[in-house]
C-alpha cells in the first residue's frame, strides 16, 4: 500500500445494543477508495468516526497521522459530504457556500473566486442565486459536495454521493468525483451499495457487512462473484411491457418481472455497466418513458453472505 | 482557535443564524406578540389611567410575561432544529472549535432576542405614551424597561439554549419552565419566588424604579451577582455538554 491516509484498528462503535461498527480493521492509501456495503452495513458510521462527529467505543482511528475525535486542526484537511440531506432550504446555493467556506476562514474576494470555481466543478454556476429548497436531489447533491472542496480539503469523504440521483445525474457526479482526484488532487474515500457505480470510480475498495470489513483490495476478483450473484435493479415509469420484451432479448439479462405492479420492472442482469449503457436507447425505442431507476442491494447482500461464509 | 480564521469562522456563522433565526414563519408568532402588547398598551392610554399604571402593565405584559416565553420560543429550538435536520453537520465538521460555535450560536440568538424584544417593548411603550404624552420620567421608564429587558434576554437565551442541546423535547421543558416555573413558582409572595430568575430581573427594576418596588425583593448588587453567575454557569455547562456530544444524525 502506497502511504496511508486512514487506519482503524478494532474500531468499533455501539449505539446503546445497537452495533454499528464492530472490530473494523482498515487501511487505506492515496488515490480513490470505494467503501461498498449494503445499507445499515455500517458505511456512515465509519465516515462519522472519520469527521469526528461521534467518537470511537473502542479500538483505534487515525486519519492523516492524527485522532479525529475534538481536532480541529484534522477538520480544516478533510471535505465531508454526508449521505444525508443537511442543506438549510430557505437559504441560496451561493449563502450555502459562503457559509460553508466562512466556517473554513475563507472571506471575500477569494470565498468569492472559489465558489464560482467550485461551482463550475460541479456544475452549479448557474443555480447560485436560487434557494435550495427548488433544487433537484443531483443539485442537491452537487451543491454539497461543491462545499466539502471549497477550501480544498487533502481528504474529500463523500458518503453516498450518488444516492437518490437520476441516471444522467449519477453519470455527472461520477465523473465529477473521478475529476476530483485527478486534476485536483484530492484523496477521497467514497461509499456506495452499489459496486459497478463505485468500479466505474476506483478498482480500489474495502468491503464492509454488518459492521465488519469483510475484504478490502482490487474491485476485479470481487466481480467475478457478482457474475454468479447478478444484480438488481428497479425500473418505474410507462410501457414498461415493451421494454421488458426488449431486456429479454439482451444476452445477460438473467430475468425480468413485475414488481407490485405494471409500471415497475424488476430485472436480474449479470454485467450492469452493459445494462446501463444500453437502457436509454431501449426506453426510447419501446417509446415508454422512465420515472426512476435504482439498483437494490440484494445482489451484494448475496455477495457479502458469501464472503462471510453463510451462503 | 481565536485566530482569524476563528474569528471569520465566528462571525460567519453569527450572521447566517442571526438571519436564520429572524426570517423563520416563528417571527409571525412575535409580530402577533408585538400587536398585542401595542394594542393592550394603546387601549389603557384611552382609559383613566396614571403614570405609574402604564409602567405597572410593561412590566407585567413584556418583562414578567413575554419576555421568557418569547426567549423560549426561539432559544429552545436554535440548536435542537439544526440536530434534527443535520443541518448542524456543517458546523461540527468544520475547524470551528465547538466553544466557539455555541457562543456564536449563543451571540445569534442574543441579537436576535435583543432585537424583537426592544422592539415589542418599544412599540408598547408608544402606543400609549404618544397619545398619553411623552415625559422625562416616561423616558427614564423606558430606559430601565430596554435595561432589565437586556439582562432578561442574557439570562434566558443562554438557558434555552442549553436546554435545546440537552434535551430532545426542549419545547416541553421551555414550555413548563415559561409558564410553570417563571409565571408561576417566580410570582408567588415571600421567598420561594426567589429560585426564579424573574425574581432577580424584577429587583433590579424595584431597586431603579417606585412602582416595581416589592417586599421581597433583592438587593440591586446581589441580584446582578447572582445573574451574571447564572450566566457564566449556563455558557459553560452548554460549552460543556455541546464540546462532548456526539452527533450520530
Amino acid at each position: 500500500m502506497n502511504e496511508r491516509v486512514i487506519g482503524a484498528r478494532q474500531l468499533s462503535k455501539w449505539y446503546g445494543e445497537v452495533i454499528g461498527l464492530n472490530s473494523f480493521n482498515m487501511e487505506v492509501g492515496k488515490g480513490i477508495t470505494g467503501i461498498v456495503g449494503p445499507n445499515g452495513a455500517g458505511k456512515s458510521t465509519l465516515f462519522k468516526l472519520i469527521t469526528g462527529m461521534i467518537r470511537p467505543s473502542y479500538g483505534e482511528l487515525q486519519v492523516m497521522g492524527e485522532v479525529p475525535w475534538l481536532n480541529d486542526r484534522l477538520s480544516s484537511r478533510l471535505g465531508f459530504c454526508p449521505d444525508y440531506d443537511n442543506l438549510p432550504d430557505e437559504a441560496t446555493g451561493g449563502e450555502f457556500l459562503s457559509l460553508a467556506g466562512g466556517l473554513h476562514g475563507m472571506k471575500g474576494g477569494v470565498l468569492r473566486e472559489r465558489i464560482s470555481e467550485v461551482s463550475g466543478t460541479v456544475g452549479m454556476e448557474h443555480a447560485l442565486h436560487r434557494k435550495i429548497g427548488g433544487y433537484s436531489k443531483g443539485m442537491r447533491q452537487r451543491i454539497k459536495i461543491a462545499a466539502s472542496i471549497l477550501h480544498e480539503p487533502e481528504l474529500l469523504l463523500l458518503d453516498e454521493p450518488l444516492s437518490g440521483a437520476d441516471p444522467r445525474a449519477r453519470r455527472a457526479l461520477m465523473e465529477v468525483i473521478e475529476r476530483l482526484h485527478r486534476e485536483e488532487g484530492h484523496d477521497i474515500l467514497v461509499s456506495s451499495h452499489v459496486l459497478f457505480e463505485v468500479e466505474r470510480m476506483t478498482s480500489n475498495v474495502v468491503l464492509i457487512y454488518k459492521g465488519r470489513a469483510v475484504a478490502s483490495g482490487d474491485i476485479y476478483g470481487i466481480r467475478e462473484l457478482m457474475d454468479d450473484h447478478p444484480h438488481n435493479i428497479l425500473l418505474e415509469g410507462t410501457g414498461m411491457v415493451e421494454v421488458a420484451k426488449r431486456l429479454l432479448e439482451l444476452e445477460h439479462t438473467v430475468s425480468v418481472g413485475f414488481h407490485g405492479s405494471r409500471e415497475c420492472l424488476r430485472v436480474s442482469v449479470k454485467r450492469p455497466e452493459e445494462f446501463f449503457n444500453r437502457i436509454p436507447g431501449i426506453i426510447l425505442e419501446s417509446g415508454g418513458e422512465l420515472r426512476e431507476m435504482y439498483s437494490t442491494d440484494d445482489d451484494l447482500e448475496a455477495v457479502f453472505r458469501y464472503l462471510v461464509g453463510g451462503g | 482557535m481565536v485566530d482569524s480564521v476563528g474569528v471569520t469562522a465566528f462571525i460567519t456563522l453569527t450572521g447566517f443564524k442571526f438571519r436564520k433565526i429572524l426570517f423563520n414563519t416563528r417571527v409571525v408568532a412575535a409580530v402577533l406578540v408585538g400587536v398585542l402588547v401595542a394594542g393592550v398598551m394603546f387601549y389603557a392610554s384611552t382609559l383613566d389611567v396614571v403614570f405609574s399604571d402604564s409602567a405597572f402593565l410593561l412590566d407585567v405584559l413584556v418583562i414578567s410575561f413575554f419576555l421568557p416565553v418569547v426567549t423560549m420560543f426561539y432559544g429552545s429550538s436554535v440548536i435542537r432544529d439544526e440536530i434534527e435536520d443535520n443541518s448542524i453537520t456543517l458546523v461540527i465538521t468544520s475547524p470551528m472549535s465547538r466553544w466557539a460555535a455555541y457562543l456564536s450560536y449563543y451571540v445569534a440568538l442574543l441579537m436576535a432576542m435583543l432585537l424583537l424584544m426592544f422592539a415589542i417593548l418599544v412599540g408598547g411603550f408608544l402606543a400609549f405614551y404618544v397619545p398619553f404624552g411623552i415625559s422625562r420620567g416616561s423616558v427614564s421608564l423606558l430606559g430601565n424597561m430596554l435595561l432589565l429587558t437586556f439582562l432578561g434576554c442574557t439570562v434566558y437565551s443562554a438557558l434555552f439554549l442549553l436546554v435545546s442541546v440537552v434535551l430532545e423535547r426542549s419545547i416541553y421543558f421551555g414550555l413548563f419552565y415559561a409558564f410553570i416555573w417563571e409565571g408561576f413558582i417566580g410570582s408567588i409572595p415571600g421567598r420561594i419566588s426567589e429560585v426564579a430568575l424573574k425574581h432577580y430581573i424584577r429587583s433590579i427594576g424595584s431597586a431603579r424604579m417606585e412602582f416595581m418596588e416589592f417586599a421581597t425583593a433583592s438587593g440591586m448588587v446581589y441580584s446582578l451577582y447572582v445573574l451574571t453567575v447564572v450566566l457564566v454557569v449556563l455558557l459553560a455547562v452548554g460549552i460543556a455538554v455541546f464540546r462532548q456530544k456526539e452527533f450520530p444524525g
